[in-house]
């Protein structure tokens, strides 16, 4: 079975896609021409098979598969690099991996780890409980749950402010998004943003929310939750994530299976790339291509986004999470917002 | 490789759940509208096994011919609501929702919530020996749920929609009345929950297990010989159970698809030769009425039942 492969057709029918000529777009803005790919390793969540794939970057090898439990969906890197947090919401266990080699250093029970956040400061762990609409604030040093903060229903997505203050929850089910004091765990706002709100990024003050029952971003004032503005990338706005450098923002779109692309700066969407399979999460390679896991295609895409071609690796069923183990040598992203984990 | 049931769920979910969802704003239950593509696929997968294997043995080696085949329509019927349509839905949203919740209410009381892997760590990432443990344990369950539906009477009142099929063929086993299925569902998700079954790792083995189960319904004359009777239920072997002396609150051959349970518990009978099939005792309507009829049949039985009146 061929494991890499290319489509030029999608190639083809990506570039008739693009609202926006590439020749209209500076190259270097999107990506600087990256080296060959750094030798690494991709960590992708296959959700409804009970596994991790590991994948070899430069060769696009899946090598083998991690057991889990029930259903992993997302993971976080701990704040010291050492370890990569994998979390099995059914089987109420946050896995430790060595996120150099992927080999398991030691599990934790803990109840339905939906999504994982550590803050920016590392003192803190987020972990939201979308079947038990609970949020969980841990110690991130001795895992001790600090505060358990009931919200309906739902919560998702977490994304937090620099300075670790401030942690803003999405609530799927009943169109809201929340404020929470971390050290006090304390419900600063918790208001009606639009349908279905999926992921969270806290980014230049205001907290960007990716409408899923809606074709938006819904910015959001971080100060009372009030909607600013929409801002339509496609049916199904899902995810966000920021650029390693800081100058662009990438959002999910699962029902076009789009990825839009923002300019960091003023938010305006400078291209979309057509991505089918229910794009959901991605990472950013050292070589700028993209990585993202397409959901209903238990596979993953690797895009440049420059071309908008794409090629794929097969995953596991449903695959989720994703994030490549080569960051270390990412230059520091000057951003105003922590860089997302999937 | 590339699983060609999954590559379709996965089309169904992109090309036409998630559109649906959006349109009438239930995005926030993709995850599970997903669940149900991979069953409902799974279970398609299955009836398409099912009438390409069980119809040749049934036109080859059959136990009766029948001129008028109405009934069996009826239990068509049945199977693709079963096995495709409303019930997977409702069963893997009520189970997956029951044992997240449950599990991690165990776990905030300190207690771990059981998986044959935490009782045994080497089972992680064994899971097809996972998935044989579980099959015998669920299946040991259901020999007992079979049985104690017969032995109470207001439960074989229900059951009995089951039993007075005379046009017993492959359809015939997911023939039940709803309230039934329900018991089953429940009785099932208990267990299930206890033991942790992982609700969505092993539909290709499911399906297997469930093509065993309608293959014992065929109308087909078909033994797995002296041994092989002793350790998959065969046609002939389930036969029996459906005969007209089977019928009711003394019955034989329980089980569903391992014989072991009726061999340890004194119920086993190999001796029966494709008997004829029915409930003589059962409603005419609950035999040869339509879905609806059926259902309102087993309700009347029921409530019969409870008056001490035997319907």
């Amino acid at each position: 079975m061929r494991r890499w492969r290319r489509s030029g057709a999608r190639a083809a029918a990506v570039a008739a896609f693009l609202a926006v000529p590439l020749a209209a777009i500076p190259g270097a803005r999107l990506r600087a021409a990256g080296p060959p790919a750094a030798a690494g390793l991709a960590f992708v969540v296959n959700s409804a098979e009970a596994s991790l794939s590991v994948i070899d970057i430069t060769t696009g090898q899946e090598l083998r598969r991690i057991p889990v439990q029930r259903e992993p969906h997302h993971m976080a890197l701990s704040p010291d690099h050492a370890s990569l947090l994998v979390g099995d919401t059914v089987g109420n266990t946050v896995y430790f991996l060595d996120p150099r080699s992927g080999a398991v250093q030691r599990q934790v029970t803990i109840s339905d780890p939906y999504q994982l956040q550590f803050s920016p400061d590392g003192k803190w762990l987020v972990v939201n409980g979308l079947a038990r609409n609970q949020v969980d604030i841990y110690d991130a040093a001795s895992l001790q749950l600090a505060h358990r903060v009931a919200l309906a229903a739902m919560p998702s997505h977490a994304n937090f402010t620099p300075d670790s203050k401030i942690v803003f929850v999405s609530l799927q089910r009943t169109n809201r998004l929340a404020a929470i004091e971390v050290a006090s765990g304390r419900v600063l706002w918790n208001v009606d943003v639009g349908a279905t709100p999926a992921g969270v990024l806290f980014h230049d003050g205001e907290v960007l929310v990716g409408l899923m029952g809606d074709n938006a971003i819904g910015v959001v004032d971080a100060a009372d939750g009030h909607i600013r503005r929409r801002i339509p990338t496609g049916r199904g706005a899902h995810n966000l994530f920021l650029s390693p450098d800081g100058r662009f923002i990438y959002a999910t779109n699962r029902v076009d299976s789009t990825i839009s692309v923002l300019d960091a700066h003023t938010l305006h969407v400078e291209r979309s790339f057509a991505v089918s399979g229910g794009p959901d999460d991605l990472d950013f390679a050292p070589d700028g291509m993209i990585w993202a896991t397409r959901r209903f295609a238990h596979s993953v895409a690797i895009i440049d986004p420059v071309s908008g071609t794409w090629r794929v690796i097969p995953a596991g069923r449903s695959p989720h999470g994703i994030w490549l183990n080569t960051h270390d040598s990412f230059p520091p992203a000057g951003a105003t917002a922590p860089r997302k984990l999937s | 490789m590339t699983d060609p049931f999954d590559t379709l769920a996965g089309w169904i979910e992109e090309h036409l759940l998630l559109p649906l969802l959006y349109a009438i704003g239930g995005m926030a239950w993709e995850d599970v509208a997903y669940g149900w593509a991979l069953f409902a696929v799974y279970g398609a997968a299955q009836v398409g096994l099912m009438y390409a294997l069980c119809v040749p043995l049934e036109r080859w080696r059959p136990v009766e011919r029948w001129a008028n085949r109405r009934a069996v329509l009826t239990d068509v019927l049945y199977t693709l609501i079963a096995r495709i349509g409303v019930l997977p839905l409702v069963t893997f949203v009520a189970f997956y929702r029951i044992q997240v919740g449950l599990n991690g209410w165990l776990t905030d009381h300190g207690y771990v919530p059981p998986t044959l892997e935490r009782f045994v760590p080497a089972l992680l990432g064994h899971p097809y020996v996972t998935f044989v443990i579980y099959a015998l344990v669920l299946d040991f369950a259901d020999y007992w749920r079979h049985r104690l539906s017969h032995r109470f009477r207001w439960w074989y009142a229900l059951h009995a929609l089951h039993h007075a099929q005379r046009q017993m063929t492959f359809w015939s086993d997911d023939r039940n009345h709803l309230l039934d299925d329900f018991i089953a569902a429940l009785w099932f998700g208990v267990i299930a929950l206890a033991i942790g079954v992982p609700p969505l790792q092993f539909p290709l083995l499911v399906l297997v297990l469930r093509f065993l189960e309608s293959l014992s319904h065929a109308n087909a004359r078909l033994s797995f010989g002296r041994l092989g009777e002793r350790l998959l239920i065969s046609p002939r072997f389930h036969r029996a159970h459906h005969g007209v002396l089977a019928a009711g609150q003394r019955s034989c051959n329980y089980g569903a698809v391992f014989p072991f349970w009726d061999m340890a518990f004194g119920t086993a009978d190999f001796s029966r030769d494709y008997p004829a099939t029915g409930d003589p005792d059962a409603e005419e309507s609950l035999a040869s009425g339509g879905y609806l009829a059926q259902q309102w049949a087993g309700l009347r039985g029921l409530v019969a039942a409870f008056g001490g009146v035997r319907s």
